[in-house]
């Protein structure tokens, strides 16, 4: 089949490539000067396990290919894989594809606009002549995309055209062999499913923070309370691990869309809450570090481990270090900070700054310091070297943002340990 | 010698004796374009003086008693730091509190502008640091409430200026919260404290002498409300909850303020003078430092038009010299501040302290009872309120009363909202209409003569209306220094000292003394019949309630 994807999302990159490889013919809608794919990509995305070489890969085929907007108007099968800011632009892009034709047509919208946005989309087009726009829910998570994307457990497809239904079962049938579900349904109830999934999530996050805290004051260990929670089948394991708050730009914005509708419609303020008390969460770390210094941290050095919002992406977006890292330079500490994958983005935003170090090398990163920050749970940070911990270090202190570490241990080998919640 | 011998004063006594018999409505009849000849402007203020009873012989005489009384003299001593407050042997530079970086005052050779501009930086500091979420409290989270806990200068200018400037408010600004303590038997603090989060508000303490047995107690109650619910030590609490702004810096360092979290004000600055200083801390957390400054170039635009422009058209001079010509000869002792405007709600209250404990007072420079008038009682509401309340005797009563109405010309124009933009329009209609029914009566009426006496109004009633182009930082800067100056431009005619107020002193020190038989410590039989009976009443209350 023949499709053209619009949109810069890492959606975009995913579906193109694993579409390009399963045979179809896929054209990137590019506009700009560069066209050169790698260029294109940006640094998040290009980081993204396996993505590069694949596309790099159909690029050369010629599966995959640039078309500018105008050419893109000759295919009939278009994804918007966009940012949920988009929403104007993506108007008048099905617009003018509904003004240019008269066949057949048809808009798989993968962009979280909002609810009744894919059918404001339909409002545009000509639905007696089958064209249709439908939305097609994205369940891929930065650092595992690919996988996602190949191999899904479930899919929703807000849809309720025979035509497009087909048509989009077809495209998906490379990667829906193993599938457990494929849920059809209106394009409102898909993009309200979408959204109740990530607002659950959020709730199950905030839940567990909120416990976290709750536990450190009354003495207990959430891990105890967390894993007594989890065995219960009602409940689970996903998503319970309590730590220094969430990230990510999509996550977050679609949160950010339910709770502005809740709050808006019902008066509920309930994932705002979760939001806002998220924010807050981003600065734990801080304020044990502040707390331990009784409140003057002024002068010392500060290691952070740890900068992107989660392992496996180089993303700053939303991410606790960015909090963390302001709040040591106010309060005229240093900042050393590791990351394996994010330290040319923090560079981008801290370049020359006085007071913020970049270490390729995590143990260099601990030089002379008074504490370390663990802040995202790189697999490398879960065992590290304790004798060059303890060497390094000035004050052997540690704030474990994501309970990577084993307390005990720690204390039996000298360290002031806080992790979160325990 | 006192004033009234003048040849000057006498000739404004026997100009008035005519003046009493002649109505305002007589004088618009005689010139229709008085508003030309009597209304003036000083950047985004316009003063309209065509509703006071005045004439071009009254202004021509006012001049000759301002000449008189060395006003040009008296005024460049003030500005050039003449320690003209002579009871306390000190200059009265809040003047200088807004003179521009980079300019000169020099106080025993020493740059006074200097040691300004630094103080100013470091509020610039605290302030940023506060925006930024970046000033801590003792639990890391950081502080998003603001409590100024300060009495009579170091409470009413920072809290009616915030009111006024509530809509200049910047986004950061925004977030924070900003309450104000004064009183001192606790109840505001306790109902305060109920609602507010320990870990993220901050206290500023302000006091001048910072010794004011009001902000002392209330600050100590703040820190035992930190210490109960924090459990940190003293050291943390005052590093991280508490600002000091004083002239006594020793004395905050004694009750725990390190020095970093010290703002300093000077000896010859007021306490009712003192908002431009780092008293006006709340004001720039509300509205952000650069709003603050914007201000502060208000009020230094009118000191320097002040400094400058002629007698005939020097708005404070003007506005100061018509309030002498009201109470001394045309016998007006009531004076009503009327705002058409709420975010101006708590200036009634901050002019009664600025002229009353300024220029209420009755011993001359020269240490001589003065034999004329000076402050009138001074009184004032929203103007919409108190048409509900006091107007009936502006319009009716036996008293007659000069009136000052404020207002804005332009409100929610930048607004899309009609609603509001509507009811500004109304708040308008009814500022012009009370000035033009008090100055003219019934006679805007027609067949006005035919009503029942009860339902006539006499009118002549002066009053100034003070139009600014909007309320802004800066015309409300112009606004309040317009206020200071033309206290003292009264004071001089009165000659006497407007920056003391020793009338405060013997209730504090009356009110020590009645503590201790208060508290049974002493039987308190040295006490006039009246204070013993309520003396001996309270305690048999407390008893019965015990």
């Amino acid at each position: 089949m023949k499709i053209a994807i619009w949109g810069q999302e890492l959606t975009a990159w995913v579906a193109a490539g694993t579409l390009a490889h399963a045979g179809n013919d896929v054209r990137i809608v590019n506009d700009s000067t560069v066209q050169d794919p790698i260029l294109r990509m940006g640094t998040n995305i290009l980081n993204e396990p396996g993505l590069k070489d694949l596309i790099c890969d159909e690029f050369a085929k010629g599966r995959l290919q640039f078309t500018t907007s105008g050419g893109a108007t000759q295919f009939d099968i278009h994804m918007l894989c966009m940012n949920p800011s988009e929403f104007d632009a993506a108007k008048q892009i099905v617009s003018k594809l509904g003004k240019f034709t008269q066949n057949k047509l048809l808009i798989i919208n993968q962009s979280l606009f909002g609810v009744g946005c894919t059918d404001e989309l339909q409002g545009l087009l000509k639905k007696e002549n089958n064209q249709i726009a439908a939305f097609l829910t994205e369940n891929i998570a930065e650092g595992e995309a690919l996988n996602n994307m190949r191999h899904p457990k479930a899919i929703t497809l807000g849809c309720d055209n025979p035509w497009a239904n087909m048509m989009i079962e077809s495209l998906l049938r490379p990667f829906t062999r193993q599938l457990d579900q494929m849920l059809i349904m209106s394009t409102r109830e898909a993009e309200f499913a979408k959204m109740a999934t990530t607002g659950m999530l959020a709730l199950r996050i905030g839940y567990i923070n909120e416990l976290a805290n709750l536990a450190e004051q009354l003495d207990v260990n959430i891990d105890v309370i967390r894993q007594s929670m989890g065995a219960d089948p009602r409940i689970g394991h996903h998503y319970l691990s309590p730590g220094c708050g969430f990230g990510g730009n999509s996550f977050s914005q679609s949160i950010k869309g339910l709770a502005d509708l809740l709050s808006e419609k019902r008066n509920s303020q309930l994932l705002d809450t979760v939001l806002r008390e998220n924010e807050k969460q981003k600065e734990q770390c801080f304020r044990k570090l502040w707390r331990h210094y009784k409140a003057d941290i002024s002068g010392l050095q500060i290691a952070v481990w740890g900068a992107s919002f989660k392992p496996g992406s180089s993303s700053l977006d939303g991410a606790p270090s960015l909090k963390v890292i302001e709040a040591i330079i106010a309060q005229g500490a240093t900042v050393r900070i590791h990351d394996p994958e994010a330290l040319d983005n923090i560079e981008r935003l801290y370049g020359g700054h006085p007071q913020v170090i970049t270490c390729k090398d995590k143990y260099e990163a601990l030089a002379n310091t008074d504490a370390l920050l663990i802040l995202t749970e790189w697999d490398e940070y879960w065992s590290p070297d304790y004798e060059a911990l303890l060497e390094q270090m000035h004050q052997p202190v540690i704030v474990d943002g994501r309970n990577v570490l084993s307390r005990d241990l720690l204390e039996s080998l000298g360290f002031t340990y806080y992790g979160i919640g325990r | 010698m006192s004033v009234t011998k003048t040849s000057a004063w006498k000739a404004l006594e026997e100009h008035a004796a005519t003046m009493r018999h002649v109505h305002l409505k007589e004088l618009f009849q005689q010139d229709p374009n008085r508003f030309q000849t009597y209304s003036m402007r000083n950047e985004q203020l316009l003063l309209d003086f065509s509703k006071q009873r005045i004439t071009p012989e009254t202004q021509s005489l006012l001049k000759t008693l301002a000449d008189t009384c060395q006003l040009d003299t008296w005024k460049s001593r003030l500005l050039s730091g003449d320690a003209i407050n002579t009871s306390e042997n000190r200059p009265a530079l809040h003047t200088a509190l807004r003179q521009p970086q980079g300019s000169e005052l020099l106080l025993d050779g020493h740059n006074i502008v200097d040691d300004v501009q630094a103080n100013l930086a470091h509020m610039n500091d605290i302030v940023n640091r506060i925006h930024s979420g970046q000033w801590r409290g003792y639990s890391g989270l950081p502080i998003d409430t603001i409590v100024n806990i300060g009495v009579g200068g170091s409470d009413l200018g920072p809290y009616m200026s915030c009111r006024a400037l509530s809509d200049a408010q910047l986004a950061s600004g925004k977030k924070l919260n900003v309450h104000f303590v004064s009183s001192m038997d606790g109840s505001q603090i306790a109902d305060l404290l109920d609602t507010l989060l320990p870990t993220s508000t901050l206290f500023i303490l302000s006091s001048k002498s910072f010794t004011t047995i009001d902000t002392l107690s209330n600050a100590n109650t703040a820190r035992e409300w930190l210490r109960n619910a924090s459990g940190a030590s003293d050291d943390i609490l005052n590093r991280r909850h508490f600002i000091g702004v004083s002239a006594n810096a020793s004395k905050m360092t004694e009750w725990g303020i390190p020095e970093n979290s010290q703002l300093n004000f000077w000896d010859w600055t007021g306490g009712r003078y003192s908002m431009w200083s780092a008293i006006g801390l709340p004001i720039a957390l509300r509205i952000g430092m650069s709003r603050f400054k914007e201000m502060l170039a208000g009020a230094h635009a009118m000191d320097e038009h002040f400094r400058t422009a002629p007698f005939e058209t020097n708005l404070p001079t003007q506005l100061g010299m018509i309030g002498v010509w009201n109470i001394n000869f045309l016998d007006i002792h009531a004076h009503a501040i009327l705002p058409y405007d709420g975010r101006l709600s708590h200036l009634p209250a901050y002019l009664e302290q600025l002229e009353m404990e300024s220029d209420g007072k009755s011993v001359s420079r020269q240490g001589k009872e003065v034999d004329y008038r000076t402050c009138p009682i001074i009184w004032g509401e929203v103007g919409p309120n108190a048409q509900h309340a006091f107007y009936q005797l502006l319009h009716q009563g036996t008293e007659s009363v000069m009136c000052d109405f404020i207002a804005p010309a332009r409100r929610y124009h930048d607004t899309d909202n009609a609603d509001l933009q509507q009811q500004h329009t109304l708040t308008l209609a009814n500022c012009l209409a009370q000035s033009r029914i008090l100055a003219l009566g019934d006679s805007v009426l027609e067949n006005n003569e035919s009503a029942p006496v009860h339902m006539r109004y006499r009118g002549n009633q002066p009053s100034t209306t003070v139009l600014m182009d909007e309320l802004t930082p800066f015309s409300f800067g112009q606004l309040i220094s317009l206020y200071e100056h033309k206290t003292f431009v009264q004071s001089v005619i009165w000659d006497i000292n407007p920056f003391d107020q020793w009338g405060v002193e013997l209730g504090k020190k009356m009110a020590t003394n009645l503590l201790k038989p208060l508290m049974k410590e002493t039987d308190g039989a040295d006490l006039d019949g009246s204070s013993k009976g309520l003396l001996d009443t309270i305690h048999a209350l407390q008893e019965v309630n015990a």
